[in-house]
């Protein structure tokens, strides 16, 4: 059996884009949030602790200007590095699903016979085991 | 179950800190300061830009206030109060120019300005916002040369508003009264109807010219109708 690496990350299944959007929201929201509220608190905070206009202007606003820039060149790059990894993570779970159905389907038309084989990284393969115990049977 | 009483513990939380920082600037309005004790400024925060300002309250028998004496220094004195402007739109308070900052012959606006942004006396009406940088302020300022009616923006920040009220030496050493629409002067410094006011400050400062200047203030009141309109 051909185990080689899928070539498309990204198969298009409904399991598949489900699971890519909430492992991708579910890393990106909570971390957004705590962000945001980090930066509101911390600059809020030190401009009342400021609190003469002249000094927030002076020291806090050239101070929260390079912060933006930061967060303005690191954000896009973070979000790639977590769209790839749920990617990974989707791919992982709605990958051999996608292939159990397809290898299940050939083996109830009689295209194929034997046990079916997952890649090693691949998550279900317990579940792959009993249908081979099944199938062998 | 279990879902309610995150929930409750959420609202508890957010009702706290709600309740905690209405009643953090919640004050009784009109607020008046009429710096009459000598423990008068234990209810400002004092803020240093650079430099300490010797802040002190003057209390005698037959005449308090305010003192500020600034070498070389920035700092200014600085009250939380919540109002809304529109509602209670009135300020006054009464000051007197000692010693004006030295500043060297630079024009409005021109090159090295921020180096001449020293006033003897300058009251603070602060507008926060939900970002700091949005931030606006008035400032209220009796400068020796600029004329009365100049509104002009900081060298520091164009959310910042310069207002000349009383200008020149000739009323040194005299306590002279002001007495400002907030709500009016806003509209004219900034275009637009203001927001809450969130705070008030009081400053003298040197430490652009590195010169010296002493200003005295009394009889502050905030957050009222003016009675003759």
């Amino acid at each position: 059996m051909n185990l080689n690496k899928r070539k498309a990350k990204f198969i298009g299944t409904a399991l598949q884009n489900k699971t890519l959007m909430l492992v991708f929201v579910a890393a990106v929201l909570p971390a957004a949030i705590i962000a945001a509220c980090l930066y509101y608190l911390i600059f809020n905070m030190l401009a009342w602790q400021l609190g003469i206009p002249e000094a927030i202007a002076y020291n806090l606003v050239p101070v929260a200007r390079k912060v933006n820039l930061i967060i303005l060149i690191a954000l896009p790059i973070t979000l790639f590095v977590i769209w790839f990894m749920a990617l990974e993570l989707s791919h992982r779970i709605a990958g051999p699903l996608y292939r159990l159905e397809k290898e299940l389907n050939e083996r109830i038309e009689g295209k194929k016979s034997g046990p079916i084989q997952l890649r090693e990284k691949d998550e279900l393969k317990a579940l792959a085991d009993k249908i081979n115990r099944l199938i062998i049977k | 179950m279990f879902r309610k009483k995150w929930f409750n513990l959420l609202f508890l939380i957010i009702f706290i800190s709600a309740t905690g920082n209405i009643f953090a600037f919640a004050a009784q309005l009109p607020k008046k300061f009429p710096f009459e004790k000598k423990d008068a400024l234990d209810e400002w925060q004092e803020k240093i830009f650079k430099g300490r300002v010797f802040y002190s309250v003057k209390a005698n028998k037959d005449d308090s206030y305010l003192a500020a004496y600034s070498d070389d220094t920035a700092s200014g004195i600085f009250y939380r109060i919540r109002f809304n402007p529109k509602q209670l739109p009135m300020i006054s308070w009464k000051w007197k120019v000692l010693k004006f900052p030295k500043k060297g012959k630079l024009s409005c606006g021109g090159s090295g300005w921020i180096e001449q942004d020293d006033y003897a006396a300058r009251l603070y009406v602060i507008f926060p916002k939900l970002s700091f940088n949005l931030t606006k302020s008035l400032e209220y300022v009796w400068d020796k040369s600029l004329p009365v009616g100049t509104i002009k923006e900081s060298p520091y920040s164009k959310n910042i508003k310069i207002i000349i009220i009383e200008s020149g030496s000739k009323s040194m050493n005299k306590w002279v009264h002001e007495k400002r629409n907030i709500y009016e002067d806003y509209k004219k410094a900034f275009g637009r109807e203001p927001g809450k006011v969130g705070a008030i400050a009081i400053m003298t400062d040197t430490d652009n010219t590195q010169s010296t200047a002493e200003a005295h203030y009394d009889e502050l009141k905030v957050g009222y109708k003016d009675e003759s309109e």
